[in-house]
């Protein structure tokens, strides 16, 4: 238990440095609230539309791709770690893995899957 | 200080549970897709809690990693489908899937 | 490395690669559908379709290749052992699969541009699904048992909702897609608990662990239980066996009529092959294998209650392809008594059960693709009042639809009598009389509704003002219905042959 001390003193030390500053910067700073300085913070521009914003449905066939494509990386760390045990074979059998996902991705952008504006 | 193996297998099988009852009560189609990904996930715990027990050896988190990809591809396929049928009924209750009957 | 290695998974290369070149073309072709034409012959489906047949036909010749020189003498492709096993048995499904794809690809290239559904996509999947079914035929593992199942699994649950705009397509997709990821999990916590309780997850590793654990004490024993009850639950989901088939007659009925033929018979046949390593290869020793104490009582359950219900509400349906779901449904009991027969009648019986999936599967594909046939664009055959007097009109037509119907009923001499005769004979080789009777009813009951589709085609005729099926014209259709009869005729006329080979596949298992 005793090796887990630094770090709890660690969460300790950061919570309190956290909470002092904040609530000195709250008690010390000045505050004089325009009506101007009330709207929400949008590059200078002004602001427009509602604050719920539904999401496009494009965002959608992006996320799904998105999700496979990037499990199948977990296949590929078990060989990097057995990197030199498993020699050329191994690479042979990574790179046909990898070539099937190239071809994947390839029919995937001509199927115009990754277009954004259609 | 470890853990006996009897605990990991112990949560697993309540998660196993909880997936599976959720998946007959409930009736959202989303909330049956997340109980398939858990019952999924206590498998993969089961299998890897296991695999401990087999000095040595390491089928049990090899299965696991092949689990892990297969999920993520079953859910890509099952979001699509569920969308498909969100687009025409524009609900997500499995109540509503009701056109096809005896 | 070695050639051997090759030419053992050829059947699954050959079907990958031809795949993985189909669907990069179609990719890359200029055929898109025109939604407003009215060209059947403009879209993908007429260059795709014969490429996929062929493709697929290239995996079940390179089997049979495989079968004539000996899977024993390849020198190393036992190197992939136990993953993908390469023997006699493997080949046989693969054979099987690879047809049955074969003539479901056929089916699409007529049935999708008929009904605007004419999207490339279609083919790869068929492929891949069959890639997927070939390796869970051959899995001595069950992680490539499950990746097979999954690969399958995937694709199919794609093409049951591929008619994106139709709700009864998507909806059927939803039902199919939920239960069949459900009775993975339960397949796939089985498998997990086997590998806690015996250390193995290769199927022949199980089996020696399960013998040499005292039966009945300790609580490894105890997990093997459990662990085979959750497997053949989730088998039971995969060849729709009552009480599990619930999403079976919704899935076949929503799907477009091409994938509920593949589902029909490569699914099918895939899970059955699986059931038969899994139940012999791994729980084949230890008790297990025995009426007493193992698996066969509950099998057998399975299968009275799958062929009495499922019979039973066939009989009740008024559209056909629903009509004809249900009896996929009893089929797989007749299966399933054979699989308890594999217990003492062993190679034999296993035979019977493989010899039966062949027969089975040009039968079905031969009874869809009639159907298809009988309708065409914004005339579907949906119901049995639609194919009044199809037979007087489309006399040719109506021959092909008879003829696959008698050998679902298992009438002589088709190839669907010889299937049941050596599924009785099996199991009253291994003395289970009371299922062979059963058995037995059951086709008389069949027949009500099988010959009730050909009363209907032959001795009525459209009510006045009824819409008329008009049966459609395409080369693919007639093909399929072609060589599916062909094999039909030639598997009831010349059993033996096909019979004898089926056992021998049987034995590679033993």
């Amino acid at each position: 238990m005793s090796t887990y001390v630094p770090l709890f003193l660690l969460f300790i030390v950061a919570a309190v440095l956290a909470g002092a500053l904040f609530t000195i910067s709250t008690v010390l700073g000045p505050k004089n609230p325009t009506p101007e300085k009330m709207i929400p913070y949008e590059c200078g521009s002004e602001t427009t539309g509602g604050r719920f914003v539904k999401p496009s449905v494009k965002f959608y066939l992006t996320a799904i791709l998105f999700v496979v494509f990037d499990i199948e990386a977990v296949l590929i760390y078990p060989w990097t770690v057995e990197f030199k045990n498993l020699g050329w074979i191994g690479l042979a059998t990574m790179g046909s893995f990898i070539l099937m996902l190239v071809v994947a991705l390839l029919y995937v952008w001509k199927k115009g899957a990754l277009e954004w504006e259609k | 200080m470890t853990v006996p193996l009897e605990y990991f297998v112990i949560v697993a099988a309540a998660l196993f549970m909880t997936g599976a009852v959720g998946f007959l009560i409930r009736r959202n189609l989303l909330v049956l897709l997340m109980s398939i990904e858990l019952m999924l996930n206590a498998v993969n715990l089961t299998l890897v809690a296991f695999n401990r027990q087999y000095v040595g050896g390491h089928a049990g988190q090899i299965f696991t990693f092949f689990i892990i990809a297969i999920a993520a591809a079953e859910a890509a396929v099952g979001l699509a489908i569920v969308l498909a049928f969100f687009r025409l009924r524009s609900t997500v209750r499995s109540d509503d899937a009701d056109l096809l009957r005896n | 490395m070695n050639s051997g290695l090759f030419l053992g998974l050829s059947p699954l290369l050959v079907v990958s690669l031809g795949g993985l070149l189909l669907m990069v073309a179609e990719a890359f072709s200029k055929r898109r559908v025109d939604e407003t034409s009215d060209d059947r012959d403009a879209g993908p489906s007429s260059e795709l379709s014969l490429g996929t047949a062929v493709t697929l036909l290239a995996g079940a010749v390179f089997a049979a290749a495989i079968w004539f020189v000996g899977p024993e003498k390849l020198e190393g492709a036992s190197s992939v052992a136990p993953w993908v096993i390469v023997d006699r048995f493997t080949l046989f499904f693969s054979f099987v699969l690879c047809l049955g794809g074969a003539l479901a690809a056929l089916l699409a290239g007529g049935y999708l541009p008929e009904h605007r559904l004419d999207r490339g996509e279609f083919y790869p999947l068929i492929i891949f699904s069959t890639v997927g079914a070939m390796i869970l035929a051959s899995a001595g593992d069950l992680l490539s048992l499950f990746l097979g199942l999954e690969t399958m699994s995937l694709g199919v649950y794609a093409m049951v909702g591929f008619r994106r705009a139709s709700l009864r397509s998507t909806e059927a997709a939803v039902k199919y897609f939920l239960l069949g990821s459900f009775a993975a999990a339960l397949l796939l916590y089985g498998g997990a608990l086997l590998y806690g309780a015996t250390g193995h997850t290769d199927l022949a590793g199980i089996r020696e662990a399960i013998a040499n654990m005292q039966p009945g004490k300790g609580s490894n024993f105890a997990l093997v239980i459990t662990a085979a009850v959750l497997i053949i639950v989730g088998l039971a989901f995969k060849v729709s066996a009552v009480p599990f088939h619930m999403w079976t007659p919704d899935a076949y009925e929503g799907a477009p009529t091409p994938t509920t033929t593949y589902m029909a018979v490569a699914v099918k046949c895939a899970a059955f092959a699986t059931m038969l390593r899994v139940l012999i290869g791994a729980f084949g020793e230890g008790g297990l294998e025995s009426w007493a104490a193992g698996w066969p009582p509950v099998v057998a359950l399975l299968a009275v209650l799958t062929m009495t219900v499922a019979n039973l509400v066939a009989g009740q349906q008024e559209s056909v392809k629903r009509m004809l779901a249900y009896s996929s449904i009893a089929h797989a009991g007749y299966v399933l008594v054979g699989v308890v027969a594999t217990m003492r009648a062993g190679g034999d019986a296993q035979g019977s059960v493989m010899f039966y999936l062949l027969t089975y599967t040009v039968s079905t594909v031969g009874a869809f693709g009639a159907l298809i046939l009988m309708g065409s664009r914004g005339a579907e055959a949906v119901s049995y009042e639609d194919l009044a007097g199809v037979g007087k009109r489309h006399p040719a037509a109506g021959f092909a639809f008879s003829l696959f119907l008698l050998s679902l009923a298992g009438v002589p001499p088709t190839a669907g009598f010889f299937g049941k005769l050596y599924i009785v004979k099996a199991s009253i080789g291994a003395g289970l009389y009371p299922l062979a009777i059963i058995l037995l009813l059951n086709s008389v009951i069949s027949a009500y509704y099988y010959l009730r589709v050909m009363v209907y085609m032959y001795m009525r005729e459209p009510a006045p003002g009824a819409p008329i099926a008009k049966p459609m014209r395409s080369g693919y259709v007639a093909t399929a219905l072609v060589v599916a009869g062909v094999l039909v005729l030639v598997l009831g006329l010349w059993p033996t042959t096909s019979l004898q080979i089926a056992v021998e596949a049987a034995l590679a298992t033993r």
